[in-house]
């Protein structure tokens, strides 16, 4: 019984500090993505017609490019609600 | 080893010249001569044919025409067999054929140039000289520049990059893992991919601009005593001082009696721009123009004399 009650209570504690993890680097995570987010359009930024590095220079790195490539799609979808993203990401109702 | 690219607005006389220069250079050294210019036309001054590989001219004089049409064929073909292969599929509905398109994509040509040269300067190294004779100018600059372009291309990636790291590393440190099955996103330099591939082609293009901007390389500038040339020459000079690639000669070609006070303004003004860099005259020559004679190459004046490269 009290191994259970002792359990529970670390659970919540656990818990409790995963959220505070969490929401301290929530910012961070979202700084984070769209860092990815510009590395892989300044590189890519042909398709969405932007001036781009030399052509070899995207080909060469491609290959690496599977996290950034999938970040930029999220974003593209998005990017219509991206204010709200970044109200709710900071906690502004 | 020591490295020197003739330029020049076009029909200045860069091959003719270049190739007297080989010649002139080769009776005390090594040397090999490479034409980059898609209009090819060493072979016409040498009187043989160049069919794309170097070929022996005397003991110390070896010639080369590159291909410019088939580097970049290659090049893309490896590109396109990529899009291809993981295009596979497309096969089947016989739609893989329209990334042949590709070829068409600009700025191909200055990378096939520059891998050309890089290729020429790492495997033939045996040689005491390597005389380039390039395209006109517009190319000429663009694939000087490329390396420049590419180092601050790259630059700017690998700072992103860092701070991309950066916050992976704070997030990790912070947060740890949710859950077992979340990855742990690379945060250290030695183990992304993408900063260890950056860094690798930074050390490329550091490695060849430092080998064009060092004391083994120069640039020898071709011009004719007449406005247009003046002109085309002053903006290459421009363009090689922003690039910091070292003009070592300038070469007054084709001059004339009767035209000797143009060639004078032509070479005062061009003087003004490049104080420092000596200045050589060749005369025009009627026995060029015939075309008969097979001894193209041999031309009077001793072209690389006032220009020694230690």
């Amino acid at each position: 019984m009290i191994s259970s009650i002792v359990k529970w209570v670390r659970r919540i504690f656990a818990d409790f500090d995963a959220t505070h993890r969490e929401k301290a680097t929530a910012l961070t995570v979202m700084e984070m993505e769209e860092l990815e987010n510009i590395f892989a359009l300044l590189l890519l930024g042909s398709f969405a017609g932007f001036p781009s590095p030399p052509t070899f220079l995207a080909v060469e790195l491609l290959p690496y490019m599977e996290r950034e490539l999938q970040i930029l799609c999220k974003r593209a979808k998005d990017c219509n609600d991206m204010l709200a993203e970044m109200f709710g990401t900071i906690g502004i109702d | 080893m020591k490295i020197l690219f003739f330029t020049g607005k076009g029909g200045v006389g860069k091959s003719t010249i270049s190739a007297a220069s080989a010649w002139q250079l080769s009776r005390k050294y090594r040397v090999l001569i490479v034409s980059l210019d898609p209009a090819h036309n060493l072979g016409d001054v040498f009187g043989v044919v160049l069919n794309h590989k170097k070929q022996r001219f005397t003991d110390s004089l070896y010639l080369k025409e590159v291909n410019l049409q088939k580097l970049c064929r290659e090049y893309l073909q490896r590109e396109i067999s990529v899009f291809t292969d993981t295009y596979r599929y497309l096969q089947t509905i016989n739609l893989d054929n329209y990334f042949s398109v590709l070829k068409y994509s600009p700025g191909i040509e200055e990378y096939a140039l520059l891998t050309s040269i890089e290729d020429t300067l790492r495997s033939e190294r045996d040689f005491d000289y390597i005389v380039f004779d390039t395209p006109p100018t517009g190319l000429t600059l663009r694939f000087l520049a490329l390396p420049w372009i590419t180092i601050t291309w790259i630059d700017r990636l690998i700072k992103i990059r860092r701070d991309i790291l950066e916050k992976r590393h704070t997030i990790y440190r912070i947060r740890g893992l949710l859950d077992d099955k979340e990855t742990i996103l690379s945060y250290d330099e030695n183990d992304d991919d993408i900063l260890k591939r950056l860094k690798t082609l930074n050390g490329n293009y550091q490695a060849l601009s430092s080998v064009l901007q060092g004391k083994d390389c120069g640039i020898v500038l071709v011009y004719n005593p007449d406005t247009l040339s003046l002109k085309e020459s002053k903006r290459l000079i421009d363009g090689l001082r922003d690039l910091k690639l070292p003009l070592r000669l300038l070469i007054n070609n084709k001059i004339q009696i009767k035209y000797k006070a143009m060639a004078d303004h032509v070479d005062s003004v061009i003087k003004s721009l490049a104080p420092a860099v000596p200045i050589q005259r060749v005369a025009f020559s009627e026995r060029l123009i015939d075309g008969q004679n097979s001894t193209l190459y041999d031309i009077e004046e001793t072209i690389l004399s006032p220009f020694e490269m230690k």
